[in-house]
């Protein structure tokens, strides 16, 4: 349980958040402001709240969890399925996309293709983020339930009120001036916790001769039990090497090299990392091009630190607590049994910050989108900064209430995916055509609106038909063996996705006649 | 077995003979193609306008930092 030096830590963090964000929301004016921070951002803020954006309340608990299930592998989602997309993006995307001066992804989508192309995305997007608000909340809700019995409702309510407030009052320039603070508190914090648990351990070569030795009596109990018959999925998973990066094709984690490398690393981190909205919108709010890479780069440094923080407190639950079931518990199980008083309520607080940080910046960026590439696209296009200013609050306000009741909603739908999953397999939809064709709207000239509204949507069929196919009940309604061999290879769906949009952009594209190429940039 | 499942059990056998340590080759190696992409952009692209007053202002030394960590830990884990 917390004690009062636990709480009176938590408070303190709270209202250091609120206060900053309340002070950022006097200097809010314009629908600029709230969107962009009136362009007045600089490149370290920019990077850290890049870094706390992404790691969020899903990545500390569902992270934690897969580490404890699967091993060291998941680590590959923070540094190859992040570092090299950052660079490459810092740049070739991220200038692209300043110099175009759009507020949005979709915006530059039109500008490159057309309206179609636009509100596809921008659909994809909305949905995946409102979706992902209420994901959010329930992974806080689970944590505080499961470490102190903390009612779920009053979790999500605490949450959802507090980072609406100064998402609404301060818009972007809030949001990532208390991302530094949450990033300074979530690292810091974690890292904490990272070093008790440690010592608790007895120390890294304690902890790597440990896990060694439940794999080895794992594998020795898998073999037993192939000899009398009796295997299980359970055993298969737990006899995976939790020590490696690279795993092998047919390795019964989520995570084989091929998904990991093509998936992962070529296709679903560079989308995330230049065309997810939440994350490129604070990029162009910076004070100028070069801070704009500059910060990626800086997110970039700040990468290789992350799966300290995330997958390897996973793996000291593992080493002193084997026996769990449900691994979304081990963090949380972790924290009620190895942090002494005061140190319990940093890690809250680190939680807190990580869940509040990813929260924000999806509600800003899903109010952006629906004021931009709704309201003043098709709506009423000659919109003043004021009103729209008006209209991304009143956003807000409706995405707070939405992210509360589908996270009520989760709560009531068991699931046998860990949440880590639920996420990247949502992301996995849509991302891989995605990036296939900001990919070749940037790169090639020739690339035609109608054929990347095409390549879209028979991308987006792909990845939702293979999810669909790959369901048992719809497997045996029609008798088909497994498409794939791994649990939940939402890697996979994002690869076939990304070439089929390719392959039909570029096979439209190659029939239409050559056009003369299309200006992008601010003004045209 | 549909045409689907052909086409990925023969994607899966030819991907199964690659060995581990050509895995991490590519991967260790691709990391390493981006460093020196990096390492070999013009001045104008990795410099504020104006050009670097300070080393630290040239984002070439911070993108290594972070590449070169990454080298280091795909070639070790």
């Amino acid at each position: 349980m917390l004690t009062t030096l636990d709480y009176v830590l938590i408070v303190a963090y709270l209202a250091g958040t609120l206060w900053l964000g309340f002070r950022i929301g006097k200097r809010v004016q314009s629908g600029s402001d709230l969107f962009l921070a009136g362009r007045r951002l600089p490149w370290w803020a920019v990077g850290m709240s890049l870094v706390a954006t992404d790691i969020g309340g899903v990545d500390i608990i569902g992270g934690g969890g897969a580490a404890y299930k699967f091993g060291l592998a998941i680590a590959n989602f923070e540094w190859i399925g992040c570092v090299p997309a950052m660079i490459v993006g810092a740049f070739v995307f991220i200038p692209a996309f300043y110099r175009a001066g759009v507020t949005t992804i979709p915006e530059f989508l039109e500008r490159r293709y057309n309206a179609g192309v636009r509100s596809v995305i921008a659909f994809c997007w909305l949905v995946f983020m409102a979706c992902n608000l209420g994901i959010m909340l329930l992974a806080s809700a689970k944590l505080m339930s499961a470490m102190f019995g903390w009612n779920p409702a009053f979790s999500i309510l605490l949450t959802a009120s507090l980072v609406g407030f100064y998402t609404c009052a301060g818009g972007l320039e809030a949001v990532v001036y208390t991302d530094v603070l949450q990033c300074v508190v979530m690292i810091g914090g974690c890292l904490l916790t990272l070093a008790i648990g440690l010592y608790e351990v007895g120390g890294p070569k304690e902890l790597v001769r440990r896990i060694e030795a439940i794999d080895a009596q794992r594998a020795e109990k898998q073999a037993t039990d192939a000899v009398s018959e009796d295997v299980t999925s359970d055993t298969d998973l737990q006899t995976n090497p939790r020590l490696t990066l690279i795993l092998p094709v047919d390795t019964p984690t989520p995570f084989p090299w091929p998904g990991v490398y093509f998936g992962l690393a070529l296709i679903l981190s560079p989308a995330y990392w230049v065309g997810n909205q939440a994350i490129v919108q604070r990029t162009l709010g910076a004070k100028s091009e070069f801070e704009a890479k500059a910060s990626y780069v800086w997110g970039a440094v700040l990468k290789n630190v992350i799966p300290l923080i995330v997958a390897v407190p996973g793996l000291i639950a593992l080493a002193l607590i084997p026996d769990l079931k449900d691994g979304d518990a081990a963090i949380p199980r972790l924290v009620a049994e190895v942090l002494p008083v005061g140190v319990r309520g940093v890690f809250v607080a680190a939680f807190i910050a990580a869940l509040m940080s990813s929260v924000d910046s999806y509600l800003n960026s899903a109010a952006t989108i629906v004021s931009f590439d709704i309201y003043k696209r098709f709506v009423n296009p000659q919109v003043t900064e004021t009103q729209l200013l008006k209209v991304g609050r009143i956003t807000t306000v409706c995405l707070v209430v939405w992210a509360i009741g589908f996270a009520f909603l989760l709560t009531r739908i068991e699931q046998n995916s860990g949440i880590y999953t639920i996420f990247q397999t949502l992301m996995a939809f849509f991302q891989g055509p995605a990036f296939a064709i900001l990919l070749t709207g940037v790169f090639w000239k020739r690339a035609t609106g109608s054929a990347a509204l095409t390549g879209l949507l028979c991308g987006i069929a792909t990845s939702v038909g293979l999810f669909t196919l790959n369901q048992p009940a719809v497997r045996e309604a029609l008798k088909l063996e497994p498409l794939f061999r791994i649990s939940d290879p939402f890697l996979y769906f994002s690869i076939w996705a990304f070439l089929v949009t390719m392959v039909v952009l570029v096979t439209l594209s190659l029939l239409r006649p050559q056009r003369p190429s299309i200006s992008i940039t601010s003004g045209s | 077995m549909t045409i689907l499942h052909r086409i990925g059990e023969a994607i899966r056998e030819l991907l199964q003979q690659v060995p581990l340590t050509g895995v991490r080759l590519l991967f260790v190696g691709s990391l390493v193609a981006i460093l020196l992409w990096v390492l070999s952009l013009p001045a104008e692209r990795t410099e504020p306008e104006g050009g670097a007053r300070r080393w630290d202002e040239n984002l070439k030394w911070s993108a290594g930092l972070a590449l070169g960590i990454q080298i280091l830990v795909y070639s070790l884990l």
